[in-house]
C-alpha cells in the first residue's frame, strides 16, 4: 500500500464505519462500540504506516482532480504536524471510545453515539492531512458540525441544546472568517495548495509585502481563536460540557480544540516572524491564558475547572507560536507542539476521570466530592499523575513543556527588550501558578480529606476495566514521556516542528538544565502556586462577588443578548412575512403578479393597447361569450353552493364551445369530458357539506376585494392584447418542429395527439402519474378519518 | 389570433375567479379556482404563437372533401370532421399550445377533486368550511 492511499484510507474508513453502524449494531448490540474502536485502532495503525517516511524528513503529497474549475484539488499534505495530530485523533481516538464502552449505558442511543465519534475521528484526520484550504475548510467545519451533534447528545436537556448552539455558532462561524481567510489567500497568491505556497519562498515574500496581509492573518486567527475557544470565543467550551464526559475527553480537550492551534502552525511559515504575528497570536493567547487560568477558580464543577483549565492550556500554545522572532524561527515552536501533544495526555487522562468520578459518585461538584483516595486508589493515583504533570511537577511530561515555555518566555523578552524583559516571563510564571493552584484543587477537592457523607453514595468503589485501563494508560504515557522525553521528542516533535518551521531542528529536553532562569521560574511558580491555594476559597468568592455585582462585565452576557436579539428579530420577521392568515399570502401572490406583469407593459407606454383591436365578431359568438361571463357573475354571486355549482359547470361547458371556435377539437372533447366528471364530483362532494354560513362581506374588504380583482383582469388583458398583437418571437418556435415531423416521424396526422402521446411521451405519463396520485389520496383522506374522533 | 371580446372575456372570468377566491367559505374558493383554471386554459390556446385557419390536423386522403376546410372563423360555418387534405398548402393554428392545455385540463380535473374532497374532511373534522374559524384553530 502507498502512503496516499493509507492517509486516504485513514480518513475515509471512519466515515465509511460510520455509515454501517446502524446495520451492525443489529447484530453487536451495545458490543458496537468496539467494532468502533477497531476502526479507530485501524486509522491510528494506518497513520503508523507512513509514520517512518514523515519522521525521516519527507513530506507526502499527493492530488488527484477535484474542482478543476476553481482550481482546486483533492490533494493531501502529509508532513510532521499533520502526522502528530492524526496520531493524536486516532490514538485518543481508540482510548475514549473503548472507556465509552464502560461509561455510556447500555439503555443509551449508542449507534447515533459511535457514529458522531467516528465521523468526527474522520473530519479531524480529513482536516489535518487536508493539502489544500478548501479541504481544510470543509472538514473543519465538518468537525464542528460533529462537535454540535456530540454536545447536544442529550437533546432532551436544554443545557445540551444551549451548549450546543452555541459552540456551532462560534466555532462554525469563525469558520468563515477563516474561509474569507483563504480567499484572500487565494487572491494574493493565486494558489488554494497549502504546499505551492509553504514551498516557495517568494510567494511567502509576496504576501508578507502584501497591503491584504494584515486582514488575512486575522481572518484567519479570528478562525482559529474561535475553534480553540481563544480570547472572547472562550465562552462555548466551558458550556460544550454539556456533552457525555468521553466526548469532552475527546474533543473538547484532546483534539478538536488544537484545531485551531493546528492552524496556527499550519500557516506559521507565511505569517510569522512579523510583529502583527507575535502581537496578535501572543497577545490572544498571554490575555486568555491567564483570564481562564484564575477563572478556573470559581468553578465547583469538576468539568467547569477542566474546561477553563483546557481554554488557559490551549493559550499557552497559542503564546508559544507566536513567539517567533526573525533570528529565531523554531523559538516556541518545538516548546508549544511538545506541550500540545502533553495536554493531549494529561487533559484527556484528566477528563476520564472526572467521568470515572461522576460515574461512581453520582455528582461532579466539587463541593460534594472528597475523601475518595480510600474508595478508590487507582483512580487516585492516575488522577494524581494527571494533575501534577498539569501542574508542572517533575518528572512528568508537563514539566518538560512548561520548562521549555519558560525559556522561550526568558528568551522572547530578550528579543524585545525594554520592560518585556520581565513582563513576558512574568505573565507566564503567573500562568503557570494558576495552573498549578488548580490543578493542586482537583486532587485535594475530590480525593483528599473528609468524605462528605451527607453528599455521597456510602459504598463507592472502582469502575470497570473497561474506564479504568484507558485512564491507567494514558497517565503511563505522562509517565514515559516524562522519564524518557527522547522518545516523543525524536519521534514526533522534531518533524513537526520542522513540518511548521521548514527547517531541520534537534532538540535536546532533559530533566535537568542547571540552575537556568527557567529553573528559578519553576521554584517561583510552585512557591506561590501552594501560597495562593491558600486563598483559594476566598478569591473563588471574591469572583462570585464581582460576578454578581457586575453581570455586565461579561462575555457570556453579551452572547446571550445578540442571540436572544436575533432570535427576536427572526420571530418578528416570520410573523410579518407569515401571520397565518391564508388571505393575506393570497393578496402578496397577486399584488406581485399585477406588479410583475403590469410595470412593465406600461412602460412600454405604445404597446399597453395594441392599435388593431378586433371587435368584428358575429353575433351568436358574442352570445357565448356574454353567457359564459354572466354565467361567472352567477357563479360568484348566487349564495346556494348548488347554484353556484351549475354556474361554474356552465361556464365549463360554454369554454368547450370557445375552443371549438380556437381550432381545437381535441380540447373541446377533452373539455366536455372533464366538465362532466368534475360538476359531478363537485356535486358529490356539496352534497355532504351543508351550507353551515353566509358570508357577510364588509363594505371596505368588498370594495378591496373588487378593486384587487378588476387590478388582475386588467393585468390578465393587457398580457393577452400583447401576446395576440403576432409579437416576433425571438426564437423559433417548436411547433414547426411537430408540424413537420409528425407525420414522417410518427405517423400520426393529428398533430396535437401525436405530440401528446408521442414528442411529449413522458408528460402525458407525468399527467398519469398526477391523476393516479390524487386518486391515491383522495381514497386515503376519505378513508382517513376515526383517528380524531 | 386578434379577438379583443375573446380577450376581454378571458380576462373577466380571471377576475371573477380571483375573488371567488379571496372569499372565507372553502367550497366558494374553489369554485374560483376552476374559473381561473378555465381561464388560464383559453388564455394559452388563444396565445398560440402563429395563426392559422386549419386545426392541426394533416389529413391522410381518404376523406373526400371539396372544400378542404373544417373550421373557420365562423361557427355558422359548421363543424364537419376534421380533414385536410394532405400536399395541400394550409394554415395550420399552434399545435403545441393545445397539447400543453390538454395536459392541464386533465390535470386540474385532478387537483379539483383532491381539493374538493380537503374541503369535505375539513369539513368533517372541524364543522365548518370557513377558512377563518380554521385558523382560530391553529395553537
Amino acid at each position: 500500500m502507498d502512503s496516499f492511499t493509507a492517509i486516504i484510507l485513514a480518513i475515509f474508513l471512519p466515515f465509511a464505519a460510520a455509515i454501517f453502524i446502524p446495520l451492525l449494531e443489529k447484530f453487536l448490540k451495545h458490543r458496537i462500540g468496539w467494532f468502533a474502536a477497531g476502526i479507530a485502532f485501524l486509522s491510528f495503525a494506518l497513520i503508523g504506516i507512513v509514520a517512518p517516511e514523515i519522521i525521516h524528513g519527507h513530506i507526502i503529497q499527493h492530488s488527484i482532480e477535484w474542482m478543476p474549475s476553481i482550481g482546486a484539488e483533492f490533494s493531501i499534505y502529509a508532513d510532521g504536524l499533520a502526522m502528530m495530530i492524526g496520531f493524536i485523533a486516532s490514538g485518543i481516538g481508540v482510548i475514549i471510545i473503548s472507556y465509552s464502552n464502560g461509561y455510556m449505558s447500555h439503555k443509551e442511543d449508542l449507534p447515533r453515539y459511535y457514529q458522531y465519534l467516528l465521523l468526527f475521528m474522520g473530519s479531524m484526520i480529513g482536516m489535518v492531512f487536508a493539502g489544500n484550504t478548501l479541504q481544510l475548510f470543509i472538514f473543519w467545519e465538518l468537525t464542528s458540525i460533529t462537535s454540535f451533534m456530540l454536545i447536544g447528545y442529550w437533546r432532551g436537556k436544554p443545557a445540551s441544546i444551549y451548549g450546543a448552539t452555541k459552540s456551532l455558532l462560534l466555532t462554525a462561524g469563525g469558520g468563515l472568517f477563516m474561509l474569507a481567510g483563504f480567499i484572500l489567500l487565494h487572491t494574493i497568491t493565486g494558489s488554494y495548495d497549502i504546499a505551492t505556497i509553504l514551498q516557495n519562498p517568494a510567494i511567502i515574500e509576496n504576501i508578507k509585502a502584501h497591503p491584504f496581509f494584515l486582514i488575512t492573518l486575522i481572518l484567519i486567527l479570528i478562525g482559529a481563536a474561535a475553534k480553540s475557544a481563544q480570547g472572547p470565543f472562550y465562552i462555548w467550551l466551558p458550556n460544550a460540557m454539556e456533552a457525555p464526559t468521553p466526548v469532552s475527553a475527546f474533543l473538547h480537550s484532546a483534539t478538536m480544540v488544537k484545531a485551531g492551534i493546528y492552524l496556527v502552525a499550519r500557516v506559521h511559515p507565511i505569517f510569522s516572524g512579523t510583529e502583527a504575528w507575535f502581537i496578535l497570536v501572543s497577545g490572544i493567547g498571554i490575555f486568555t491564558m491567564l483570564l481562564a487560568g484564575f477563572l478556573a477558580f470559581r468553578q465547583t464543577d469538576i468539568k467547569a475547572i477542566l474546561a477553563y483549565s483546557t481554554i488557559s492550556q490551549l493559550a499557552y500554545m497559542m503564546t508559544m507560536y507566536g513567539y517567533t522572532s526573525y533570528h529565531e524561527p523554531g523559538l516556541g515552536v518545538a516548546a508549544a507542539t511538545f506541550h500540545l501533544l502533553n495536554h493531549a495526555t494529561f487533559k484527556a487522562c484528566l477528563f476520564l476521570v472526572a467521568g470515572i468520578v461522576a460515574h461512581e459518585a453520582a455528582t461532579r461538584d466539587i463541593r460534594k466530592l472528597g475523601g475518595l483516595r480510600k474508595d478508590m486508589p487507582i483512580t487516585f493515583i492516575i488522577a494524581s499523575i494527571a494533575a501534577l504533570a498539569m501542574a508542572g511537577i517533575p518528572p512528568l511530561n508537563g514539566f518538560l513543556s512548561k520548562e521549555m515555555f519558560y525559556e522561550t518566555s526568558v528568551e522572547m523578552g530578550h528579543i524585545i527588550g525594554g520592560p518585556f524583559t520581565f513582563l513576558i516571563p512574568a505573565a507566564a510564571v503567573l500562568g503557570g501558578v494558576f495552573t498549578f493552584a488548580y490543578s493542586i484543587k482537583l486532587i485535594d477537592g475530590i480525593f483528599l480529606g473528609e468524605k462528605h457523607h451527607d453528599h455521597l453514595p456510602e459504598h463507592i468503589h472502582e469502575p470497570p476495566y473497561t474506564m479504568l485501563i484507558p485512564a491507567a494508560f494514558l497517565a503511563g504515557l505522562v509517565i514515559l514521556f516524562g522519564l524518557v522525553p527522547s522518545i516523543p521528542i525524536h519521534n514526533i516533535i522534531e518533524p513537526t516542528t520542522a513540518g511548521i518551521i521548514l527547517e531541520e531542528v534537534h532538540l535536546h529536553v532533559k530533566l535537568w538544565h542547571g540552575l537556568t532562569p527557567a529553573f528559578f521560574m519553576t521554584l517561583i511558580t510552585f512557591i506561590a502556586g501552594l501560597g495562593i491555594y491558600t486563598r483559594y476559597d476566598k478569591i473563588a468568592a471574591w469572583q462570585d462577588r464581582f460576578n454578581a455585582r457586575y453581570p455586565r462585565i461579561s462575555v457570556n452576557y453579551y452572547y446571550d443578548r445578540i442571540v436572544d436579539g436575533a432570535k427576536g428579530s427572526a420571530k418578528g420577521f416570520a410573523n410579518f412575512t407569515q401571520p397565518g392568515n391564508v388571505k393575506t399570502y393570497i393578496y402578496a401572490i397577486l399584488l406581485l403578479m399585477v406588479i410583475l406583469f403590469a410595470i412593465p407593459a406600461f412602460m412600454m407606454a405604445t404597446q399597453v393597447f395594441p392599435a388593431n383591436l378586433n371587435f368584428d365578431i358575429p353575433l351568436y359568438e358574442a352570445l357565448i361569450m356574454t353567457l359564459m361571463v354572466s354565467a361567472a357573475i352567477a357563479a360568484a354571486t348566487l349564495h346556494r353552493y348548488l347554484a353556484a355549482v351549475i354556474a361554474l359547470s356552465t361556464v365549463g361547458y360554454l369554454v368547450s364551445l370557445v375552443f371549438i371556435y380556437l381550432k381545437a377539437p381535441d380540447l373541446a372533447l377533452t373539455q366536455v369530458l372533464v366538465e362532466t366528471l368534475s360538476t359531478i364530483i363537485f356535486l358529490l362532494v356539496i352534497a355532504k357539506i351543508p351550507q353551515t354560513f353566509k358570508e357577510k362581506i364588509p363594505k371596505t374588504t368588498l370594495a378591496r376585494d373588487i378593486v384587487i380583482s378588476s387590478a388582475v383582469a386588467a393585468t390578465v388583458l393587457v398580457l393577452l392584447l400583447n401576446a395576440t398583437q403576432g409579437i416576433v418571437s425571438p426564437f423559433e418556435s417548436l411547433s414547426y418542429y411537430f408540424l413537420e415531423n409528425s407525420v414522417p416521424l410518427a405517423g400520426g396526422h393529428n398533430i396535437v395527439n401525436v405530440i401528446l402521446v408521442d414528442f411529449r411521451g413522458y408528460d402525458t405519463l407525468g399527467e398519469i402519474s398526477v391523476l393516479c396520485l390524487a386518486a391515491l389520496g383522495v381514497y386515503n383522506l376519505i378513508h382517513s378519518r376515526g383517528e380524531g374522533e | 389570433m386578434n379577438n379583443t371580446i375573446l380577450s376581454i372575456t378571458i380576462a373577466l372570468i380571471f377576475g371573477i375567479g380571483t375573488f371567488l377566491m379571496l372569499r372565507r367559505d372553502i367550497v366558494k374558493v374553489i369554485i374560483g379556482l376552476s374559473l381561473i383554471s378555465h381561464a388560464v386554459n383559453l388564455l394559452i390556446v388563444s396565445t398560440g404563437v402563429f395563426d392559422g385557419e386549419k386545426a392541426p390536423i394533416i389529413s391522410n386522403g381518404h376523406h373526400d372533401s371539396s372544400s378542404g376546410i373544417i373550421f373557420t372563423d365562423k361557427l355558422s360555418d359548421g363543424i364537419f370532421a376534421p380533414i385536410v387534405p394532405s400536399g395541400m398548402e394550409v394554415h395550420f393554428v399552434d399545435p403545441l399550445v393545445q397539447a400543453l392545455v390538454l395536459t392541464a385540463i386533465v390535470i386540474s380535473l385532478a387537483t379539483t377533486a383532491f381539493i374538493l374532497i380537503l374541503a369535505y374532511r375539513i369539513h368533517e373534522e372541524y364543522g365548518t368550511t370557513d377558512i377563518r374559524k380554521l385558523r382560530r384553530l391553529r395553537g
